[in-house]
């Protein structure tokens, strides 16, 4: 893979590697508890086990792409047991279990050291021995012959099971079809969003795809057949798949048993905790992207509101009589408000729902590291937008793995500190002013080691924001500090990363001894923000004005150490300002940005950089102004300092800057 | 313009696809998370190429393969397997239920770009 003339080098997706692998070892954990909890209640889980097995895979795959041996190894141990489990009907032993938990702690830790730049560790021969000499489990134990002929060719050993303990336990099971076509996906229905409807109220067994006679609008005529095991009524299962009642059959006619007369009760409207009566059809499920369609529409109609301001304005100039059509924009405006609001409120989701896994990866990490861990979540009836939920989650999967890994000791050592032998990781979340969240992960382990750190970075560490900035420095490797003293987490640098991709920050407070918490602000939403709009240089840049502390005049008598001149005549990018007498330092973005326009800068906008001010010269203030942000996904096209673009009812495309991470740049450039 | 579909459960291995292929020139990729996603894409729209994944979710490329080869107006569409099963057996199966062609995790992005070119140009021939 590394001959000279390689055009492509597959270690660029090294970070990518990262978040995926962790998502997939989420993933194992929590297939692995779900087993677990089965073998307690006596009973198996083959799609767990099918799900446990696919991770692993994918795991694998992507290790030797990037070339990490020992997660290949391991992976591939493993997913040879769980392959076995698979096919032998989908059921484990709680020996194979906990080998398997042990197992992939190890594929963690190793990536881990991975997001870290350390060295990986060879796989350890122990272990890989006795996941070699353990057996898969029992075979296949529930009778099958209630499963009809015609389904029970089409079926995997584990499929077979999963049918067989679903109809065990008198789970009603339904076939039914979905059929693609061109018009349903114009309306955003796919076997995709058919399968995530279904997957969210029953379990799919299978899904196969059959010939059918093309219509029009399609190439190919293709029917998905669908087997699915759900307690949902048949209009609840008919309404995710988007198909009508009376083409959803049984699959097999049920003798009449209590649970068949519940079934009918489930027909009646039910009254739920919230004391709104909810019927069948008065929930509605919407694909994200559909909501995503009608917030572009919304985002081109304040674009062209802000332009029509604009136009209203120039014909006052001219001494026009504009008041009645200031009125109507007034109301226009107002109007547009109250429609963003309500396309928010329907993107919007329950923080706790977001939590919920962090429940699961806890219980599994304290298991395999030794811990005894008890998880409080607080967010109350806080609300956010789906968008920045599935962002932020990876984030907070980070943050409390790290501190269940790395802060807090084991029992015994708790109890030798006079701590209470349980640790406490908290997760609380509350809303803050100006639309923004604050959620904090704290917990009462070891805090991090300031002084370690700083031995290590090589460089003075004199306050926690100077610490979290070494900590999230990418290339910041703790190879030779060992990470259960230190206390300090993995991957600190794509957590933030993701606070500042969503427009947001991170901040840390850290106590030897006694823990550490950290605090992710960020916006309810993502896709609308109230922006300051300046000109700097030939160029109209957006900060959001969540990040903007204050907007500064710059005078000549506050500036402390005038804006350096090179030699060559472009002025240095650190200097002092005064503000309400303290002397901050001062950035010339344009000289940042390497777009200066030579003119002296008249205002600066000071922001807060995990609470130190700093402010950043800019030529012209424009305005302040609603705006719809899009972050840009394209690695290639992923600058620092660029959080996204905008449209400022020009038509133009305008960069929204990331002002902390060009703060940073700018510390650094200063410090060369 | 040549069309690609990339079949893959895991979003980092289609990327990885993708920039492997870019060569290609003038490509047009389209992703399938799924191997049912992947047929719904053949439904609606015409491939010059698919690159499939093995082990995916409810119906994997095996099963995929199987079913476009059933398909008149696939019959030629040819389709590369990436996975990391290199045992002889999945390989023969995969063989005999219509791959065009087998390509073992870990590639190097050569590898997988020629055999891409040489499948198009065997399509373009046909």
């Amino acid at each position: 893979m590394n001959e000279p003339n390689e055009p492509i080098d597959l270690q660029e997706f090294l970070g990518a590697f990262v978040v995926e692998a962790e998502e997939l070892i989420a993933t194992a954990n929590a297939s692995l508890l779900e087993i677990e909890t089965a073998i307690g209640d006596a009973t198996s889980r083959p799609r767990a086990v099918r799900e446990l097995f696919r991770a692993l895979h994918t795991i694998k795959g992507l290790a030797s792409m990037i070339g990490v041996e020992p997660i290949v190894e391991i992976a591939h141990a493993l997913e040879t047991l769980v392959r076995a489990a698979d096919r032998a009907g989908g059921s484990l032993h709680r020996g194979a279990v906990e080998i398997a938990l042990q197992a992939v702690g190890a594929i963690a830790e190793r990536v881990r050291a991975v997001a870290e730049h350390r060295e990986v560790t060879k796989a350890p021969e122990a272990l890989l021995a006795e996941i070699a000499s353990t057996e898969a489990g029992s075979v296949a134990s529930i009778p099958e012959a209630a499963i009809p002929p015609e389904w029970r060719t089409r079926l995997s050993p584990s499929e077979r099971q999963q049918l067989a303990l679903a109809l065990e336990a008198r789970v009603p099971v339904w076939t039914l079809s979905f059929v693609p076509s061109e018009a349903n996906a114009a309306r955003g229905i796919t076997i995709t969003t058919v399968r995530a409807g279904l997957g969210a109220i029953g379990e799919i067994v299978k899904v196969i795809p059959r010939s059918v006679a093309a219509t029009a609008d399609v190439k190919l005529g293709v029917a998905f057949d669908i087997l699915i095991a759900s307690d949902a009524t048949q209009l609840a299962i008919a309404e995710a798949a988007s198909t009508d009642p009376e083409r959803v059959f049984p699959l097999v006619q049920r003798v009449p048993t209590p649970a068949a007369e519940l079934d009918l009760d489930s027909f009646e409207p039910v009254e739920r905790d919230d004391g709104g009566a909810i019927l069948g059809r008065a929930v509605v499920r919407v694909e994200l992207p559909r909501l995503d369609d009608l917030q572009d529409q919304l985002s081109l109609l304040i674009a062209s509101r802000f332009r029509l301001e604009r136009e209203i304005g120039c014909f006052s100039e001219l001494g026009h009589n504009v008041q009645r059509l200031h009125e109507i924009v007034r109301i226009q405006g107002r109007l547009l408000r109250d429609l963003r609001r309500a396309i928010l409120r329907a993107r919007m989701v329950k923080v706790t729902e977001v939590l919920e896994p962090l429940t699961i990866l806890v219980r599994s990490l304290a298991r395999s590291g030794g811990t005894v861990v008890q998880l409080e979540l607080d967010a109350c009836e806080v609300e956010l937008d789906k968008a920045v939920a599935d962002r932020l989650l990876p984030a907070l999967i980070h943050l409390v793995r790290n501190a269940v890994d790395h802060a807090i000791e084991l029992p015994d050592q708790r109890v030798a500190l006079g701590k209470p032998r349980a640790a406490k990781v908290r997760v609380s979340c509350i809303e803050v002013a100006g639309n923004y969240l604050e959620i904090v992960v704290s917990d009462d382990g070891r805090g991090i080691d300031r002084a370690a750190i700083a031995r290590r970075a090589n460089c003075p560490i004199d306050d926690d924001a100077r610490l979290l900035e070494v900590l999230t420095s990418p290339g910041f490797s703790t190879r030779d500090v060992p990470t259960k003293t230190s206390g300090r987490g993995i991957g600190m640098d794509i957590v933030r990363r993701i606070a500042s991709d969503l427009g947001g920050e991170l901040s840390m407070t850290t106590q030897l001894g006694a823990g550490t918490s950290f605090t992710l602000r960020v916006p309810v939403t993502i896709a609308v923000m109230d922006v300051f709009s300046f000109q700097c240089g030939p160029q109209a840049f957006v900060v959001p004005t969540a990040v903007v502390d204050e907007v500064i005049e710059v005078d000549a008598e506050r500036i402390v150490v005038p804006l350096n001149l090179h030699a060559d005549g472009t002025a240095s990018p650190l200097s002092l300002i005064e503000r309400r007498g303290h002397a901050i330092p001062v950035v010339s973005l344009g000289a940042l940005l390497a777009i200066d326009s030579g003119k002296r800068a008249r205002k600066a906008l000071v922001i807060r950089r995990n609470g130190d001010p700093i402010a950043f010269t800019v030529d012209r203030m424009i305005g302040r102004q609603e705006v719809v942000v899009r972050t840009i996904d394209d690695a290639l096209v992923n600058v620092p300092g660029i959080a996204g673009t905008t449209d400022l009812g020009d038509g133009r495309p305008t960069l929204v800057l990331d002002l902390n991470e060009l703060g940073i740049m700018a510390r650094e450039r200063g410090m060369e | 313009m040549t069309h690609v579909l990339i079949v893959d459960d895991s979003k980092l291995m289609r990327a990885m696809v993708a920039v492997c292929l870019r060569p290609l020139g003038e490509v047009d990729f389209v992703f399938a998370g799924t191997g049912l996603e992947a047929i719904e894409q053949l439904a609606l729209a015409g491939f010059d190429l698919v690159v499939l994944d093995l082990d995916m979710p409810e119906l994997g490329g095996l099963e995929v393969t199987e079913f476009v080869r059933t398909q008149d107006r696939l019959r030629g569409l040819p389709i590369l397997i990436v996975t990391s099963r290199g045992d002889a057996e999945s390989r023969a199966r995969l063989m005999a239920a219509g791959a065009s062609s087998f390509l073992e995790k870990p590639f190097a992005p050569q590898q997988i770009l020629q055999q891409a070119r040489q499948l198009l140009r065997s399509e373009a021939a046909a």
